[in-house]
């Protein structure tokens, strides 16, 4: 039930800030409507990151615990993530289509970043897929998790660096670069979006985590429901041989 | 023995057995090479036959050849020991088993040194590379970028190793991770090759040594728990 | 011929006075995937004992078998050997437990005693002192013409008596065969049947599953037999088992909690 509320809440503070974003800031003085999509676009890559951090954590936790409610957390969160990565990567592409007139740039350092990160969490994705037994399953996660999540704050600096020490940009038309005309506005906007998207990702997160809950109970379930039918049929026979002796 | 002294033997016992298993596998680290080599022989077709453009996309390609042959040498080294099943003797003996990763990541690293030591003189052939002076920032550059590899390759040899479509997943997980390392690889290289006007190649090999030790780090952490079934 | 070399394990600290069982197995289960091949094997073995494991194919020796070398984690249950928590601490038990596996586990590009000096070195042998004991074991097992003959030339009779040979290189309280005498031949199984009995003599406590049962029979105190997963049936001395179903719905204890 409460879920359900923070789930109302979530869309309607989105709503809200969608609204604050579109009807409410004025226009960028250099790259006009088109950069409305900043706000969305940036509070998913950072929730994004933030789910790739959780994931790593959850995993550490799993692999000193061996608590599988751990390694659901760590696949709630990957899950969650690369939605919101992939949410980020679009909105990325629909920015630059009018700013740069292209859908992808190399030298913007985000969107290089971001797409490596939705590699990255679709990879461990797919280990997941490919394993059966829970227990390795979630060893196995937990590694990537951990590895990936090291890799990125050295994938940040790679590639701002590799934009150039010297270069300049050759998309970074001066002409185009951000240039808010109600600066405190601007940064409402964007700290509201990141709080409604926040309370959004919340809600996921909670609600894939009580499925894979569910699912793993299932599972589990299942396996001690295997243990005590075959102990029962041993029983059963044993009972039968002993009658017919 | 102290733990680390004990530590080391172990490291260097199992380094050695990999490495002799290597130079004895009848061909088997001979064809990597020769399949690396092609690789970037193929790259001249497939970019060519402009020799400037070549030239320039050079490092890139050497590069792009050694990530290829890095993931069949790693892969190859865990590989050997599911064959007859050694892998689960390994798992018991009583070692401990970051010495295990690090012999493991020693013999990668080397056989890695020794594929980009071999590429580059192929490179400078086929794409007109004058190496000259700037060889031994450039064998820093292979030894940094092959001890990376090895180093988060090792872990995710061992942990796809015993997987379904194993030979997809280790790609499939190493090349967004070394996508960083690669990165710096060429430009380190491009920036030797051309004499380093600004100073900069001492920034891209402090982001490889970095590289280096998160995953060293890493992978000695995390391997003994791969290693458990 | 002298009789072979063993070495044997110290006792534990705290231990000479009253020994703990080489093995404590309590509701020991193990599901690979849906289906379980072990669903609950309580067992107790004294140490120095000598235990036949016998049962179809499937019963669930061989996991039973890799459980207790620490091999494979359970689904549930709790292990003691030699008194040691085993899921908690099995990095002490790998040190006083030697396994012999169905797969052989060598390296075919190594020759035999560059294998056992491998292990040697793994088993904590040092430098100078693994050499002799590499070849006092490979001679043991007949391999010392062949020693230096890689393993891949090898014939299965051969690599399994160089695994023979990997067990005599370590220094064990307690040894786990999984088929010792498979694809040997005559001289082979003698020679299985051999150092089964000099395990024996020293007092270490050994647990062979072989479907030659009639020479284990003969050696060994006690047999245990499993069937789908559970223990069937007990005899012998020096070994107790629980034959009854630990609780009405027959659910088993989480793993690593001692009842």
């Amino acid at each position: 039930m409460k879920t359900r509320i923070l789930g109302f809440v979530g869309l309607a503070a989105v709503i809200g800030a969608a609204v604050f974003g579109l009807v409410v800031v004025p226009a960028d003085l250099n790259q006009g409507d088109a950069q409305r999509i900043m706000y969305p676009h940036v509070a998913s890559a950072w929730l994004g990151e933030l789910s790739f951090g959780v994931t790593a954590l959850a995993g550490i936790g799993y692999l000193w615990r061996r608590d599988l409610r751990l390694d659901a957390i760590a696949h709630a969160a990957a899950e969650v993530g690369v939605l919101f990565t992939a949410f980020a990567i679009w909105g990325g592409m629909m920015w630059g289509r009018p700013v740069w007139g292209v859908y992808w740039q190399w030298e913007d350092p985000r969107l290089a970043t971001t797409a490596l990160l939705l590699a990255l969490g679709i990879g461990y994705l797919l280990l997941r897929r490919l394993s059966d037994d829970p227990a390795r399953r979630a060893t196995r996660a937990a590694v990537v998790g951990i590895i990936a999540a090291l890799d990125i704050p050295i994938i940040h600096f790679s590639v701002i660096w590799w934009r150039g020490l010297h270069q300049t940009p050759t998309f970074g038309d001066p002409s185009k670069l951000l240039n808010p005309s109600a600066p405190g506005l601007f940064v409402i906007a964007l700290m509201g979006m990141l709080a409604a998207f926040t309370i959004v990702w919340c809600y996921l997160m909670i609600r894939r985590y009580q499925l894979a809950r569910i699912e793993w109970q299932i599972e589990e379930h299942g396996r001690l429901g295997r243990i005590s039918a075959a102990r029962r049929a041993a029983a059963l026979n044993a009972v039968v041989q002993e009658t017919s002796e | 023995m102290s733990v680390l002294r004990r530590g080391a033997a172990t490291a260097l016992a199992i380094a050695r057995k990999d490495a002799l298993s290597e130079l004895r596998g009848r061909q088997a680290s001979g064809s990597t090479l020769f399949f690396a080599a092609l690789v970037l022989l193929l790259f001249g077709f497939a970019l060519g036959p402009d020799s400037r453009r070549l030239t320039e996309a050079a490092p890139g390609l050497l590069w792009l050849a050694i990530v290829f042959g890095g993931l069949l040498t790693v892969a190859r080294l865990h590989q050997l020991e599911v064959e007859d099943g050694a892998m689960e003797q390994l798992a018991l003996y009583p070692v401990d088993r970051r010495a295990i990763y690090a012999g493991k990541a020693l013999a990668g690293a080397v056989a890695m040194l020794a594929l980009g030591a071999v590429l580059l003189p192929v490179v400078a052939i086929l794409y007109a590379i004058p190496i000259g002076s700037a060889w031994l920032p450039l064998i820093t550059t292979v030894a940094l970028g092959a001890v990376g590899f090895a180093a988060v390759g090792t872990a995710y040899a061992g942990l796809t190793v015993r997987m379904r479509a194993r030979e997809v997943m280790l790609p499939l997980l190493m090349l967004p991770i070394v996508a960083p390392l690669l990165l710096a690889a060429v430009k380190a290289t491009t920036v030797a090759l051309n004499g380093d006007p600004f100073g900069e190649l001492g920034a891209w090999l402090q982001l490889l040594a970095a590289f280096d030790i998160v995953m060293l780090v890493a992978g000695a952490g995390t391997y003994g728990f791969l290693l458990e079934d | 011929m002298p009789q072979t070399t063993i070495y044997v394990a110290p006792r534990l600290a705290g231990t000479h006075e009253n020994p703990p069982p080489a093995v404590r197995a309590v509701d020991l289960a193990r599901l690979f995937g849906r289906s379980p091949a072990l669903a609950g094997v309580s067992v107790t073995v004294e140490m120095g004992r000598m235990v036949a494991l016998v049962g179809p194919n499937g019963a669930g020796k061989t996991t039973l078998l890799r459980i207790l070398a620490t091999a494979l984690r359970p689904s549930f249950g709790a292990l003691h050997i030699d008194g040691v928590d085993a899921l908690r601490r099995p990095e002490i038990v790998r040190t006083r437990v030697a396994y012999l596996p169905h797969a052989t586990g060598h390296y075919d590009d190594l020759s035999a005693e560059e294998n056992l000096r491998f292990a040697a070195t793994m088993l904590g042998w040092g430098a100078t002192e693994a050499g002799p004991v590499v070849r006092d074991a490979l001679d043991e097992v007949g391999l010392t013409p062949v020693a230096r003959d890689r393993v891949r030339s090898f014939s299965a009779g051969m690599r399994k008596r160089l695994a023979l040979a990997r067990l005599l290189v370590a220094r064990p309280s307690l040894v786990l065969l999984d088929e010792p005498h498979a694809s040997l031949d005559g001289d082979g199984m003698a020679l299985v049947d051999r150092l089964l009995e000099r395990w024996h003599e020293v007092g270490i406590t050994v647990i062979v599953a072989s479907h030659q049962s009639e020479r284990v029979a003969r050696l060994a105190d006690a047999t245990l037999r499993l069937d789908g997963g559970l223990v069937a049936e007990l005899s012998g001395s020096g070994i107790q088992a629980d034959l009854s179903w630990p609780s009405a719905s027959g659910a088993p204890v989480p793993a690593g909690v001692d009842r």
